[in-house]
């Protein structure tokens, strides 16, 4: 049997209780893909600024616990 | 001749001379016989009677069924099964592959409750998306993520995604379990409101809004920020009248 080279999904139908375990289709894959490297990108981003936000925290000397206890 | 006040029974005048006194007595007696049938029909244990568009003359209702109550029908007394409301298990749908679509939702109820519980995946960390309809455009308001009475995040509605673990939950915590309720969700007319209730080991949520599309919902789907295999947890689905 060919090894699955594209991701699976499932689909119930609730009316019959038949469930199918397929391969994306073309356009799921796509979609797929694309969701994948904008979430991947927005990921990169937000840990980008979390690493920002500590750097400048280390040059003052706080910690981030340090900093909710100032702004609380 | 002179008749009785109420039902208008013949008797014979004062002054009349009876020449048959049996006959008079036997017409009279007919003339109640058959006014007190027309007012009371009944025949059998348990009828009632109510009165019919004829004056003096009464309907015969039989008894109903067990559980039946008296109701109007058509403008007259009526015994009716009372409507209750009700919760029917619709499908239960084990977690597997990257999006999970549960099709073909039964459309004789008035909500969906869709309970989200335990899923896990195979790796990392991700954000965990319910969609309904063929991604139908989903508008609301993400509450906050609340974690020991301080929020920490905000989840989100987005496009046509309800995020229900706002920064994410572990692929193998299993914890994070939400309830999805979709109101008025058969309807071909009219958006369908929605809240959600979700969240995990660390953080919990509220959200609402409005399914934004007059097309009824038969399908739902989850799927995750990464596109995570799922292995485990499961959708379960009911419809409430």
């Amino acid at each position: 049997m060919a090894k699955s080279t594209r991701p699976m999904v499932r689909i119930h139908n609730s009316e019959t209780d038949e469930i199918i375990d397929r391969e994306m289709n073309d356009s799921e894959f796509a979609q797929y893909q694309a969701n994948k490297v904008e979430q991947e990108n927005k990921q990169a981003e937000a840990d980008a600024k979390e690493a920002a936000k500590l750097a400048i925290l280390d040059r003052i000397g706080l910690t981030a616990d340090e900093l909710k206890t100032i702004l609380g | 001749m002179a008749t009785t006040t109420n039902y208008s029974w013949t008797t014979p005048d004062d002054t009349a001379l009876v020449k048959d006194g049996a006959s008079a007595i036997r017409s009279l007696g007919t003339s109640i016989d058959t006014t007190t049938k027309n007012l009371n029909p009944s025949t059998t244990l348990g009828d009632i009677e109510y009165r019919s568009s004829t004056a003096n003359t009464n309907t015969r209702l039989g008894i109903g069924t067990t559980g039946q109550v008296l109701s109007v029908s058509g403008g007259v007394p009526a015994w009716a099964t009372p409507t209750s409301g009700s919760m029917t298990l619709l499908s239960t749908t084990a977690l597997s592959g990257t999006t999970v679509t549960i099709s073909s939702i039964n459309q004789t109820y008035n909500s969906l409750m869709i309970f989200l519980l335990n899923p896990t995946w195979g790796t990392g960390t991700a954000q965990l998306w319910l969609r309904a309809q063929s991604s139908s455009d989903i508008e609301g308001s993400g509450g906050a993520m609340w974690n020991s009475g301080a929020s920490t995040a905000t989840a989100s509605i987005s496009g046509t995604n309800i995020n229900v673990t706002a920064t994410g939950n572990s692929n193998s915590a299993g914890k994070a379990c939400a309830l999805w309720t979709i109101n008025n969700y058969a309807s071909t007319t009219a958006f369908k409101p929605f809240s959600i209730s979700s969240g995990d080991d660390t953080k919990g949520s509220f959200q609402g809004g409005v399914i934004a599309t007059n097309t009824a919902i038969s399908s739902i789907e989850l799927a995750n920020q990464f596109g995570y295999t799922f292995n485990g947890g499961s959708i379960v689905i009911y419809g409430v009248k």
